[in-house]
């Protein structure tokens, strides 16, 4: 008697679990490049994938890859190893000139000098001072206030 | 009349009950035991070799935001000594690093921008590769090599498809084609024929974003590198700076994989 019922209600089990993907889905492309790692970040890893593509399609242009040489040949991503947690940090990307202090920028504006104060490596751009860091295997510049 | 009726009724609820059944087990009619043993005895294997090196050359796309695929290159040199030493060189179109773990400590140096950074390491290849990918996001180089046949690489609970494809050639030599399917990622490995179960060959697409793009790893071993214990410890370069590598500030959700992973 309660058997049409059960399987009503299994179906739309079914359904809803059917429906699970799509929500996955939302989380944003990107490429695994492992079979066993951890697939939550991977699908961070993705959305910094694709912020940092467009930058790395800034960096064909010469004339900026060459104004890059010297400070940061690790500016762009190349589709290692590096996931992500924060949106905050994915927008920061994009926003070069905004330079808020503990921002995270992948690829230092024109014309920095290499600054080393207290044991410590700055980058000065302009009126701005990156201290590099390892974000992943990537290099990052973090906005910090002029070290004295 | 009303027979019929019951009949239709029964031959309907026994059909929705049939696909109830089906959509809730789909597992063991898409999965070929052979394909799962295959990959179990790779596994096994590759956790008996002491010392190995490897060479990967390898393609990933990335996905630009209108969806655009772009493929770069790279080239893996790995190199590791269990159970507590391993190198990597990652040479790609933009990057070339040098990973290095001694047992103590791992050090992450980029040559190109001649900064490096050193932090303390758990005393296993097993436990620095959990702690790189948790506290600093770095996934090691080829890390499935150092989880399959280990716990962690439990493939019952996540394997919705497996197919032993056939035989297939890699560089002149006699692999075994198979093909997985899981949430997210389709993938295929060449597992070479005899006595050495090593993978020659994967292909990982991801399946949750629209442009399905692929990462692929053409693999070359050698079973007995020469190497001097130099080869695990970071020598700075002129020049070279030391900096930081920044730590994962942990997501909500990150926080509770965390705590379910620690528990185990």
């Amino acid at each position: 008697m309660n058997r049409p019922i059960q399987n009503l209600l299994s179906i739309t089990l079914v359904l809803l679990l059917s429906c699970g993907p799509m929500f996955a889905q939302r989380g944003g492309g990107g490429t695994r490049t492992s079979v066993n790692g951890n697939v939550n970040r991977n699908t961070n890893v993705n959305s910094n994938h694709n912020v940092n593509a467009n930058i790395n399609h800034n960096a064909n242009v010469n004339v900026n890859k060459n104004v890059n040489v010297n400070v940061n040949h690790g500016g762009y991503y190349g589709g290692c190893c590096y996931h992500n947690n924060t949106a905050a940090v994915v927008a920061a990307t994009a926003i070069v000139t905004a330079a808020v202090v503990g921002s995270r920028v992948y690829a230092l504006p024109p014309a920095c000098t290499v600054v080393i104060m207290n044991g410590l490596t700055y980058q000065h751009c302009g009126s701005t001072w990156y201290q590099p860091q390892f974000v992943g295997t990537t290099t990052a510049y973090v906005v910090v206030t002029a070290p004295r | 009349m009303y027979k019929r009726l019951f009949c239709s009724i029964a031959i309907l609820s026994f059909s929705l009950s049939l696909m109830a059944q089906s959509g809730a087990a789909p597992k063991n009619a898409d999965i070929d035991p052979a394909a799962v043993a295959a990959l179990n005895k790779m596994g096994t294997y590759l956790r008996t070799m002491g010392t190995f090196q490897v060479k990967s050359v390898q393609t990933t796309d990335d996905v630009l935001d209108n969806g655009q695929t772009i493929q770069t290159n790279g080239v893996i040199d790995l190199l590791a000594a269990r159970p507590n030493r391993l190198r990597a060189e990652i040479i790609s179109d933009d990057r070339h690093q040098l990973l290095f773990y001694d047992g103590k400590s791992f050090t992450i140096y980029g040559q190109l921008v001649n900064y490096y950074a050193t932090v303390p390491a758990p005393p296993t290849i097993g436990e620095v590769i959990d702690k790189l990918d948790e506290k600093y996001g770095i996934e090691m180089p080829l890390v499935d090599l150092f989880k399959w046949g280990s716990p962690q690489a439990d493939f019952a609970r996540y394997i919705t498809g497996a197919i032993d494809v056939g035989p297939s050639s890699i560089d002149g030599t006699s692999c075994e084609q198979y093909a997985f399917r899981q949430q997210g990622l389709d993938w295929q490995i060449w597992i070479q024929l005899g006595d050495y179960p090593l993978p020659r060959k994967l292909i990982l697409i991801t399946t949750d974003d629209d442009a399905r793009p692929r990462h692929s790893q053409l693999l070359t071993w050698n079973l007995a590198p020469s190497f001097n214990d130099e080869a695990f410890t970071f020598d700075p370069p002129d020049g070279a700076q030391k900096i930081a590598i920044a730590e994962i500030a942990p997501s909500a959700s990150d926080k509770k994989e965390t705590k379910t992973g620690s528990s185990k």
